[in-house]
């Protein structure tokens, strides 16, 4: 019997469905699961235990690279610690956007150490992994019918960018969830998924309501973000029906009214609607009621369901290789002087190492202690006592950006300039060598909604049994 | 009065690469009031310090939390080439001056 069919069983009562207990391990695994504070979630007996792995918030060289953002020993000590707690108990394990951007190398990387955890710890269990890397003609034609449009400041997305894209992924919903579990999956590794999708999958084939459904799942995909004070220790959702309850596992981390009111802000670009593949979830009705100093209890969220199926797709495309120098000064004259000594280098840099690619290389400088942050139209007053000076250079290829920057360095250390009185060099180096190669660059070319006819073509399952 | 004397959270932080967020949460309900009536904190003003077109900024007040939600588009995609914050969470600075 499958797990949903195991739940509904099990969950059945005179009334209606009993409470659901959803315990989420993680909002980012393999960043460390406490390890008291996993354990105290599993005393309490969950139904689900669920964890996200990744986000889109890293940047472009994840997706692009096909390389996880977590350390290997860490990931595989957390994936171990949440595969222990959930066969232990027997229930399933859900984690999505596998080995952080849930493209395939991301995917096949987090398959691997699952199966060498269970090799190593004699564990035996049906795996389940979803693929969500987008069949690039399915978008290109989408594209030629007007169903692809960008989200926020992007441009449109073209048939080159979907052919250039190292990796390109859509964002699951829980349909593709359900189909794993409906499968016969004990551990279902998602590729790029909804992060609520891990957590509303099973409530929502179960039949509780999809408003409380989502609201909660969106809330503890964070873990005790939540709370008061935040952090990131397992959170447990008791989903009641019309309400859920929050309560974190860390009994120093209080899910409050206001805390959890608040959390709709985070990281939401509306903190009233969740737009969702299937539908969106609307929480302007949400109330919240403290249960006691730690527990909070919500209720009053509504779900729309879409009228038409969409997906989330990402993408990122290599852009060349980069070097970066690291250097800093504390002389006042170079400080005043700073934007036109880079003028003048890159000048020089120019003449001297032509660039070899049929486009020019690509010079940014970032000036910590002036605008390194944030594009202040006007530098500070006074000026600092010292500045850093990070030059980063973005080439065709490996040699030629370390070369760019091996020049640059040195140019910038001797740049004469009207006034100068350091004539024994520029600036101040906290090692050498200060030219560093930093790897392949990558930019984010596709962060679209495509709408669709059908979401289970795009996330095939496989199942293996361990 | 400064804006910071009036909030208790004052942060930024990417929604998606595109999309900048700013979270302002106040204590009660009197300075969150004062807040949403405050000239230096609408859509215009909010879209001078940030260099983007007025009609790309949405201010969203949000009762529940005593807090205000601004979005507004990145000018540079989250790690594009010359980015200067990838979660885009030291972009508040403008608002740690702002005069109510």
């Amino acid at each position: 019997m499958n797990a949903i069919d195991r739940l509904a069983q099990e969950l059945a009562g005179p009334g209606g469905l009993k409470p659901l207990r959803v315990l989420a391990a993680s909002g980012q695994l393999g960043y460390g699961v406490p390890e008291p504070t996993l354990a105290a979630g599993l005393a309490r007996k969950p139904h689900v235990l669920g964890a996200d792995m990744g986000s889109i918030d890293p940047g472009p060289a994840y997706l692009g690279g096909g390389i996880m953002g977590t350390s290997p020993a860490v990931t595989r000590a957390d994936l171990t610690k949440v595969l222990r707690g959930a066969r232990a108990l027997n229930i399933p394990l859900l984690i999505g956007t596998a080995g952080t951007a849930g493209a395939r190398p991301h995917l096949e990387a987090t398959l691997q150490i699952v199966r060498d955890i269970a090799r190593a710890e004699g564990m035996h269990f049906r795996l389940a992994s979803i693929r969500a890397d987008m069949p690039r003609d399915l978008v290109k034609a989408a594209i030629r019918a007007g169903r692809v449009q960008p989200i926020g400041a992007i441009g449109d997305l073209t048939t080159a960018d979907v052919d250039q894209a190292a990796h390109l992924v859509g964002q699951m919903g829980i349909e593709a969830f359900q189909r794993a579990l409906r499968a016969d999956a004990d551990v279902v590794i998602a590729g790029r998924a909804c992060d609520t999708a891990v957590f509303a999958a099973i409530p929502a084939a179960l039949g509780y309501p999809m408003g409380p459904t989502m609201h909660m799942s969106k809330i503890i995909e964070c873990c005790s973000i939540c709370c008061v004070p935040g952090g990131r220790d397992p959170l447990l959702g008791t989903l009641e029906g019309e309400s859920f309850i929050l309560d974190s596992m860390n009994s120093e981390r209080h899910a409050t009214p206001m805390s959890v009111a608040a959390h709709s802000l985070y990281e939401q670009s509306d903190p009233y609607v969740v737009r969702e593949p299937e539908g969106s979830l609307l929480v302007d009705a949400a109330r919240y009621e403290a249960l006691d100093a730690h527990r909070t209890r919500v209720s009053g969220a509504r779900w729309e369901p879409a009228q038409q199926l969409s997906v989330k797709i990402e993408g990122a495309v290599r852009i060349g290789e980069r070097a970066v120098v690291l250097a800093a000064s504390a002389d006042p004259r170079v400080i005043a002087n700073i934007d036109a000594i880079l003028a003048g280098v890159e000048k020089t840099v120019r003449e001297l190492a032509p660039h070899s690619g049929s486009e020019p290389y690509r010079l940014h400088y970032r000036v910590y202690g002036i605008d390194g942050v944030f594009d202040w139209k006007r530098a500070p007053e006074p000026l600092p006592r010292e500045i850093f000076i990070l030059v980063e250079c973005i080439a065709a290829s490996a040699d030629e950006a370390k070369s760019v920057a091996t020049v640059f360095k040195q140019y910038m250390l001797h740049h004469g300039f009207p006034g100068r009185l350091s004539t024994g060099g520029n600036l101040a180096f906290p090692f050498t060598p200060p030219e560093l190669a930093a790897g392949t660059a990558y930019r984010f070319n596709a962060y679209h909604v495509m709408d669709v006819d059908a979401l289970e073509p795009l996330f095939p399952v496989e199942i293996e049994t361990l | 009065m400064k804006l910071t004397e009036l909030a208790r959270v004052i942060r930024s932080k990417n929604a998606g690469p595109t999309t900048l967020t700013l979270d302002l949460m106040f204590h009660d309900r009197s300075g969150f009031d004062r807040a949403c009536a405050a000239p230096a904190l609408s859509a215009s003003a909010i879209a001078g310090l940030y260099g983007v077109p007025v009609e790309r900024v949405q201010i969203l007040p949000y009762p529940p939390a005593f807090a205000i939600k601004i979005a507004l588009d990145r000018r540079v995609i989250a790690g594009d080439p010359g980015d200067r914050d990838v979660y885009g969470a030291q972009q508040h600075g403008p608002l740690l001056e702002l005069e109510l």
